[in-house]
């Protein structure tokens, strides 16, 4: 009747790309943190790494959201 | 009666519900960035209502069916009629607005639903209704939903909370996140929710003969549906905004950024994975794993409480509504326009009863008093106050 093992994948990818996304964001956001007036340039480009991929994670869910993009 | 009249009459009140339906879900989005204060009240509903009338657009994929197979329609089955339809609205509709009342997250569709469901068993018998539908779609996703959401939203809050410890100003970084995130869970809503009411009025249509089977929607249609819910979303409904962004929890930018994020993971998941979980349930979850995750203490049981039995009760309760509206159509001409006219009064009643307590941008973020119903609120009127819930 209830299909667990859909409801499995679902709680598992919701918990792993969640997971991935706050981590990535809250790294970027601690790596670009105003800590004094300088800041390592390795911190920085990790820093808008992170950013980077967090992007690239939104533009995923914008891509499963719109049916146009993915037939 | 004329059939023309009943379907438009119809096409009002999915209109109507489907408005209801906007201001009802504006929270699931926009609820913790308003309590972060990332967005400004007036600008996130604004944001939301533009994503809720693009993703209308978006998505052409319109229910098969209108009860989702819960109810036996089609060929082996009862055919639905458009004074069903009608009796089930006014169902959904009241149970929208007194939930809205409460200040309630409640679903809307499970309030169609259940209309629906009601207008059927008066009209058709219980045996029109599928009793494993009803059990795998809406009772247990109902206590799963949440519970999923829970967990995900808690391990988020506990990864965001970790990472920023002792860095203060990664605040402002969490605020500006979940303008992304608040803003892809609207967007997914314009493509999902709108759907339904296009669903209603085109089986109308097809039922009243207006339109031919097995073809989608009509152009108006979508527009109009897309309109309708865009002008919900705008209209904000800052009392359940209120419950779930300052009432279940105090939320910081950290936690609000990590249960948006998992709320749109879970509803992404969810819809793509084959396992449909309704969006208010998912997204009360999250703030409230959102709450533990920080802080056993921090979670106002007794609001979660409520909110939970809201849950229970909305379906059974328009179901309830709707049979009684559909029982009283049955009469004729006559008892559409009784229906018509006691949905009306209730919804300018609940309207006018609103204005007692008012809930709008200005005191959304407020907390949420310890007497919801404060006597001195109703300046002066002799007016009983019903116990909430």
């Amino acid at each position: 009747m209830i299909d667990w093992g859909s409801f499995g994948t679902v709680a598992l990818a919701s918990i792993v790309s969640a997971s991935l996304l706050v981590t990535l964001y809250a790294l970027g956001a601690r790596l670009i943190a105003n800590q004094g007036d300088f800041l390592p340039r390795t911190k920085r480009i990790v820093g808008i790494g992170c950013f980077a991929l967090c992007a690239a994670l939104v533009l995923y869910g914008i891509y499963l959201i719109v049916p146009a993009l993915h037939g | 009666m004329d059939i023309t009249l009943i379907v438009a009459l119809v096409i009002v009140l999915a209109l109507f519900f489907d408005f209801t339906n906007g201001f009802h879900d504006t929270a699931n989005a926009m609820a913790t960035p308003i309590a972060t204060g990332a967005l400004k009240p007036k600008v996130a509903v604004a944001i939301a209502a533009v994503l809720n009338l693009v993703g209308a657009f978006l998505s052409t994929e319109v229910a098969k069916t209108i009860s989702g197979g819960l109810i036996r329609e089609g060929e082996s089955g009862i055919q639905i009629t458009p004074v069903m339809i009608f009796a089930g609205l006014i169902g959904a509709i009241v149970w929208n607005m007194v939930t809205w009342l409460l200040g309630l997250p409640s679903s809307s569709s499970h309030a169609l639903f259940g209309g629906l469901i009601g207008a059927t068993i008066v009209g058709a018998g219980f045996g029109a209704i599928d009793g494993g539908v009803l059990l795998s779609k809406i009772v247990l996703p109902a206590l799963l939903a949440p519970a999923i959401a829970a967990v995900v939203a808690f391990t988020a809050t506990k990864i965001a909370l970790a990472i920023a410890r002792g860095s203060e100003s990664t605040t402002g970084s969490f605020r500006y996140g979940q303008i992304f995130t608040s803003s892809l869970v609207s967007l997914a809503h314009g493509t999902n929710d709108a759907q339904k009411t296009m669903g209603v009025i085109t089986l109308t249509l097809v039922a009243a003969g207006f339109q031919a089977g097995g073809t989608g929607p009509e152009f108006w249609v979508i527009a109009v549906c897309a309109l309708a819910i865009a002008l919900g979303t705008y209209m904000g409904g800052w009392r359940i905004i209120r419950t779930l962004g300052a009432g279940i929890t105090d939320v910081s930018p950290p936690q609000g950024f990590a249960a948006e994020a998992s709320t749109t993971a879970t509803i992404l998941a969810s819809s793509h994975l084959g396992f449909a979980l309704s969006t208010t349930q998912v997204a009360s979850g999250s703030v409230i794993g959102a709450g533990l995750g920080k802080d056993r203490q921090a979670v106002r049981w007794k609001v979660a409480g409520r909110i939970a039995i809201a849950w229970l009760i909305t379906l059974p309760a328009a179901a309830l509504m709707a049979a009684a509206a559909e029982l009283i159509a049955r009469i004729g001409p006559i008892g559409i326009a009784i229906d018509a006219a006691i949905g009306l009064g209730v919804i300018v009643f609940i309207f006018l009863r609103s204005r007692h307590n008012k809930v709008d941008a200005s005191n959304v973020t407020d907390l949420i008093p310890v007497v919801p119903d404060d006597p001195s609120a109703l300046s002066g009127t002799v007016e009983k106050t019903e116990k909430a819930l």
